[in-house]
């Protein structure tokens, strides 16, 4: 009887330990969506049952190899217990009903994170190798970033251009992916200002993985509205050069992703003074670089593989001519 | 024949024939690329066959495996010139960067496995058969260890052969692991740098093939290992003299070579970038090495499948005399449940990485949006079978722990119905919680749920055996020499990753956890615990019983007290990573998110695990020959097999036993589990 | 239930076992033009997958009794049909895979196929399946030469299953538009007939052996290789039994 009051101290002395440990480390980002607030209350009723069962377990373990270890020139087997049926009843029934509650919370959790709101603003997703574009189509307005007024429900329509990706953003804890010829929605609700968060891919969707990440923005409604503002003007502006709509073009189809324009190595050749150089080819020969071969190589990318990306595949792009047009253009600047 | 073979002679033999594969591989891709290209996939694929074989061949001669691997290497040649032919003949490309297309390989890497299992003999009593011809029901092994590198029937040396198999994987994949994990120690590219091009692929493509490989490689070796655990001690365990199927149990084992070859062709035939799951649309567009992984997964598939077949049928049919279920040692009855489940549920992954090589060959388009096609088929269908497979990889385990605690606490497992019941009431829950991997993956919402139900269940049945263990333990007189130690440690690491299991089962929360590096420490904490420190107790357990030898003792405790705490550091950092941010799978990470100290210690971590194992492989093969003897019971088991003298004899008992009592009456004075009665009439 | 032993009755079972699934497959075929009630046909595939299982595979021999010297041919044998049974449990899966593929990607759709062809194919395939029993009973009786001859003929349906299926169907629905990489009923369709023509395939093979074998005498005695076989086959036959329905019948054609 004794070990077994000295084991339940133990048990509940460490539970508690162990829990308040593991909450002064601060296990989780910061919260800063209306989805994280439930989400972040369920983690805590589960590292409180965590701390709990792992003292219930590791105590009275190490507890009998400490005491009822075999002391030296015993030889003596040590007392016949087969076994407890009732224990047995009690550790199964109790674990069913706790797990059978936890899944009723949980059920009731995910529905709080899923509460929509019908005046939530729409923004139009759409992931590819390897980055993310953002269309607010309230606003006409395209950009690489995701912009989000705060405390305002944004619901995200979102589908994948080739592979499937999936959106995170930490902070906002809720995660979707985005598959290819479907659109997944996703619902959050800022609720932190901020400029540090990014929505990071977390399914692995090929080699530049790691790097599928875009600033997200949290900010004032009026700050918002001044972006938006900002966002049409440089929008109509840019549209009245070929230069200007090449570069939108660029963004939105995230050919950065691979190509990059500082002369930077990436997974596919560089931008950085391509237009009108020579050009090596894979299997021998070169090529120079002038309008005919760059239009051949944004519309048709297996006919000449630059020597060197013989690995990479890009997609064949279903341009207009003045779009490539306007894309060379573009790809002319960066000089 | 005469010992003219040895381990020296096989490197030099690598080492010459690695050179001269790389020179034809070199010439044959100038030719076909009209560039000399120093890292290419080609040179490298024709290095590794050729060194492989050649190490063989110097170690063993032209016999057994050799003559396999010369089959494989000659046949997958001559099935990519066949199909090279055809598409010569139908004006389609002929050659091209990996040398042949990708239907060429494919077909090539096919009939080459088959040609393995031709060559190495495994199939001959078989071909007997169907022309008409008997064999006798037993064929003797060759003395020593040249026996192990041949076909043998024997399940006891194939029990070996497939622990070593897996212990060699073991050491590629964490080899692996160790070259991506320093590659993380810090963020930014170290050395897997975009600049890089190394077997047609750059830095970040190698990282990603090297993390995917990483994982299949663990995969099929953690198959392997049970598979030697279970054919080593199962057969032992019920008193049979073999397993029902002994030619089907070696032809499972010896499909898991080519298998492990056409795996390890991926990595140098492009890589493939899609992490061990292989989710279409991206596998689709991989290049051909995700073919040769596909092919590879498949073929190991047919040794888990058939592995299983034979345990069930040896656990149903060849029983001792009274042995009732219920008094069937309880690995057995862990076998059965892993064995139900790598049986049934493996089909579902062979399958579905074989609709996405017909996608890739036939532009068939089950995956394929554009064509109709549904990528979260492909989810459903893999998951069917991946989430029980971790089933499969940890019962076998627990069944380990449950079966060695008695032994070492001198007291009989607290409620062994129980323990045996859960067994299989976790393999059949286990056939209903597949779809919660795919909680955000854009299925049909309303599944979501009722998955988090019967996910949450699973951890009923593993409960009952947490808590039977601790009540077993509990006022026993303990032991702990090496093999307790890890019996100890599989308890406590699978206690981490049991307990970091709930979370990942409630919808919401898994909204965050998903695809994060908390995963990561989840299911190696769950696999550490359910298989690696199991096996490594079962090794040390049983390696007396195999050679005659113990293991060193010290070194195995210093194995033990390495592993144990770098291994908790590692997963617990992955975990607090994971919870701040870290997704899987990425080869590089944010400075901004604060993650480098961290990572810094998890790869540390990972170097002492390295350490602790290669101080284990060398106790392991020092012991073979060196260990102190150990011929009687050396650890006072009730055990059948431990009532006889080791190493085992080649048919096991020579006397048959009755069952006459239960399995674990340790303290029950006067009690006997078997009993040896002289055959009436027939062995048994 | 008592299982007739003796030659006549074993072999009369197997005619009305037939004539039922004849019956069957004749219903599912007329339910399938008229009204087309998809419960109807899952039912009928069940009951003819159910007779077969049990009359021709005789699934209850799986009963036999554990016990006895484990070293005699009829231990052993029981051990095989053990193992035989555990191979095609493991096998439905794929099968049953391929089902949910189907079902996932084509719903209550299906490819536009030749009806008189498919039920052709169906009825040549069960035929087979009805000399196959012929088969086993005579040797199981001591008659080699009944054996012999029943086995070519279902050699010879099985191979007329498979150029039916193969050369003759993959062709008529490639010429009219439905190609492996034309859409997800092409896919469906060739994967499916795809790999159940493999196991006809490998079944056939199965068969050869046993006859040259048996022609030689090997199976008078002992002649469990022959079962082993002749369960094979039948297990053949059940897939095709779901998937004739699941390809030709269910739910409407995808014209």
């Amino acid at each position: 009887m004794r070990h077994f009051v000295i084991v339940g101290i133990l048990v509940i002395a460490l539970a508690v330990l162990t829990y308040v440990g593991l909450d002064s480390a601060g296990l989780m980002p910061v919260p800063a969506s209306a989805q994280a607030g439930p989400i972040d209350w369920l983690w805590d009723l589960q590292v409180k049952a965590m701390s709990f069962l792992f003292s219930l377990i590791v105590v009275p373990m190490l507890y009998s190899l400490l005491v009822f270890r075999r002391k030296k020139g015993d030889t003596t087997d040590a007392v016949h217990v087969e076994g407890n049926t009732t224990l047995e009843v009690v550790w199964t029934v109790i674990p069913l009903v706790v797990v059978l509650g936890m899944a009723f919370v949980g059920a009731q959790n995910l529905g709080e994170t899923r509460r929509a709101d019908p005046d939530a603003m729409v923004v139009n997703v759409t992931g590819f190798q390897w980055g993310w574009s953002f269309e607010y189509p309230e606003y006409g307005i395209t950009s690489k970033e995701l912009y989000l007024p705060v405390n305002k429900q944004v619901l995200l329509k979102m589908t994948s251009r080739d592979v499937i990706h999936s959106f995170w953003v930490p902070e906002f804890r809720v995660k979707q992916d985005l598959v290819p010829g479907r659109i997944t929605e996703l619902r959050i609700t800022p609720t932190l200002l901020g400029d540090t968060y990014k929505v990071r891919c977390s399914e692995i969707c090929g080699t530049s993985h790691a790097y599928m990440e875009n600033p997200v923005i949290v900010v004032e409604k009026v700050a918002f509205d001044a972006w938006v503002a900002e966002q049409q003007a440089l929008a109509a502006e840019a549209g009245q050069t070929p230069e200007g709509r090449g570069l939108a073009l660029v963004t939105a189809n995230g050919c950065r992703g691979c190509h990059s324009i500082d002369g930077s190595p990436g997974v596919g050749p560089t931008w950085f003074r391509l237009a009108g150089s020579e050009v090596p080819l894979s299997g021998g020969g070169t090529v120079i670089a002038d309008d005919a071969f760059l239009a051949e190589s944004i519309l048709q990318p297996q006919a000449k593989i630059v020597a060197g990306f013989e690995a990479q595949q890009m997609p064949a792009y279903n341009f207009t001519e003045e779009q490539v047009a306007d894309i060379i253009a573009y790809i002319k600047t960066l000089k | 024949m005469k010992r003219k073979y040895t381990v020296g002679s096989g490197l030099l033999f690598l080492l010459i024939a690695g050179g001269v594969g790389y020179l034809i591989g070199l010439g044959l891709d100038a030719l076909i690329m009209k560039n000399v290209r120093w890292t290419a996939p080609v040179p490298s694929a024709f290095s590794l066959l050729f060194a492989f074989t050649a190490f063989f061949f110097g170690v063993y001669g032209y016999r057994g495996i050799t003559r396999g691997l010369v089959y494989q290497v000659v046949w997958t040649l001559i099935g990519g010139f066949i199909v090279t032919g055809i598409r010569v003949m139908m004006g389609l490309s002929v050659f091209g960067g990996f040398f042949f297309t990708e239907p060429a390989w494919v077909f090539g890497a096919l009939v080459g496995a088959v040609a393995f299992l031709f060559g190495v003999g495994v199939m001959d009593d078989w071909v007997k058969w169907a022309r008409g011809i008997d064999t006798p029901e037993f064929h003797e092994d060759e003395p020593g260890w040249e026996k192990f590198l041949g076909v043998s029937l024997d399940h006891k040396v194939i029990g070996i052969q497939y622990t070593v198999t897996a212990l060699f994987l073991i050491s590629v994949g964490g080899t692996f692991a160790l070259i991506f994990r320093t590659e993380l120690a810090a963020s930014g590219l170290q050395f897997l740098n975009v600049g890089m091009n190394l077997f047609g692929q750059n830095g970040p493509q190698l990282y990603n093939t090297l993390m995917s490989l990483h994982g299949m490689i663990m995969i099929v070796s953690i198959l392997l290992g049970i598979a030697g655990i279970i054919n080593y001690a199962v057969p032992l365990l019920v008193g049979a003299h073999d397993m029902a199927f002994p030619r089907m149990n070696a032809f499972a084992y010896w499909v898991s070579v080519p298998a492990a070859v056409l795996l390890l062709m991926s990595l140098v035939l492009g890589g493939f970038d899609t992490g061990w799951t292989g989710y279409p649309p991206l596998s689709v567009k991989a290049p051909v090495g995700q073919q040769m992984f596909f092919l590879g997964v498949f073929i190991a598939g047919w040794s888990s499948i058939l592995g299983a077949l034979n345990v069930i049928a040896t656990v149903v049919r060849m029983r001792a005399r009274g042995m009732t279920a219920m008094r069937m040692p309880i690995l057995v009855w862990a076998s059965v449940a892993t064995s139900i489940i790598a049986l049934t549920a493996t089909q579902l992954i062979g399958l579905s990485f074989q609709l996405v090589m017909f996608q890739r060959l036939f532009g068939m388009g089950f995956f394929d949006p554009a064509k109709g096609g549904n990528p979260v088929l492909f989810q459903h269908l893999f998951w069917f079978y991946s989430h029980p497979a971790v089933y499969v990889f940890v019962l076998p385990g627990l069944g380990v722990i449950s079966e060695l605690l008695p032994v070492f606490v001198r007291k009989p497992l607290f409620g062994y119905r129980w323990v045996a019941m859960s067994s299989l009431g976790i393999a059949l829950v286990g056939f209903l919680v597949w779809a919660h991997h795919m909680f955000t993956s854009g299925m049909n919402e309303y599944l979501r749920v009722p998955f988090m139900y019967s996910t949450l269940l699973v951890a009923v049945p593993t409960g009952v055996k947490f808590f039977s263990w601790v009540a077993t333990i509990w006022g026993g007189k303990i032991e702990t020499p090496t093999p307790m130690l890890f019996v100890l440690g599989a308890i406590v690491v699978f206690l981490m990753g049991g307990l970091s299991g709930p979370p990942n089962a409630t919808v919401s929360v898994d909204l965050h956890l998903h695809d994060t590096y908390f995963i990561v420490g989840h299911f190696h904490d769950t696999i550490f615990g359910g298989f690696v420190f199991p096996f490594f107790a079962a090794i040390y357990y049983w390696f007396p019983k195999a050679t005659g030898r113990r293991m060193n003792e010290f070194w195995g405790k210093v194995h033990f007290w390495l592993m144990t705490p770098s291994f908790l550091i590692l997963t617990f950092g992955m975990m607090r990573v994971g919870l701040l941010g870290m997704r899987r799978r990425i080869a590089d990470y944010d400075p901004a998110q604060g993650f480098d100290t961290t990572h810094l210690i998890l790869t540390i971590a990972a170097f002492a695990i390295a350490l602790s194992v290669l101080i284990f492989l060398i106790n392991f093969f020092h012991s073979i020959k060196h260990g102190e003897k150990a011929q009687g019971n050396v650890w006072n088991s009730r055990s059948p097999e431990w009532q006889v003298s080791s190493p085992m004899p080649a048919h096991n008992y020579e006397t048959p036993f009755e069952v006459v009592g239960e399995p674990y009456d340790y303290g029950l004075p006067g009690s006997k589990y078997i009993d040896f009665v002289p055959a009436q009439g027939g062995k048994h | 239930m008592t299982h007739k032993q003796d030659k006549a009755s074993m072999l009369n079972q197997g005619v009305f076992i037939f004539v039922y699934l004849a019956i069957l497959t004749v219903l599912e075929f007329l339910v399938a033009a008229s009204f087309n009630s998809t419960a109807v046909l899952i039912a009928v595939a069940f009951v003819k997958g159910a007779l077969v299982v049990y009359y021709y595979m005789h699934v209850y021999k799986l009963n036999a009794d554990h016990e006895g010297d484990h070293d005699s041919y009829e231990y052993k044998s029981g051990t095989n049909r053990l193992g035989l049974w555990l191979f095609l449990i493991s096998d439905a899966f794929v099968f049953g895979g391929l089902l949910v593929m189907r079902m996932n990607l084509l719903g209550l759709t299906r490819p536009n196929l030749n009806q008189l062809l498919g039920l052709g194919v169906t009825s040549v395939l069960l035929i087979s399946s009805f000399f196959m029993n012929r088969g086993e009973t005579m040797i199981a009786n001591g008659d080699r030469k009944g054996f012999l001859n029943n086995t070519l003929i279902t050699f010879l349906l099985g191979l007329g299953f498979l150029i039916g299926v193969v050369f003759v169907e993959w062709r008529l629905a490639a010429h009219e538009g439905l190609t492996p990489s034309s859409g997800p009923a092409g896919a469906a369709f060739y994967m499916m007939t795809g790999m159940h023509a493999f196991h006809v395939l490998t079944g056939l093979v199965f068969l050869a052996i046993v006859w040259v074998n048996g022609r030689r005498g090997l199976y008078d005695d002992q002649h469990y290789p022959v079962e082993a076989a002749a369960v094979y086959w039948h297990f053949v036959d059940v897939v095709w039994i779901v998937f004739y329905p699941a390809l030709y019948l269910v739910g409407t054609a995808i014209v």
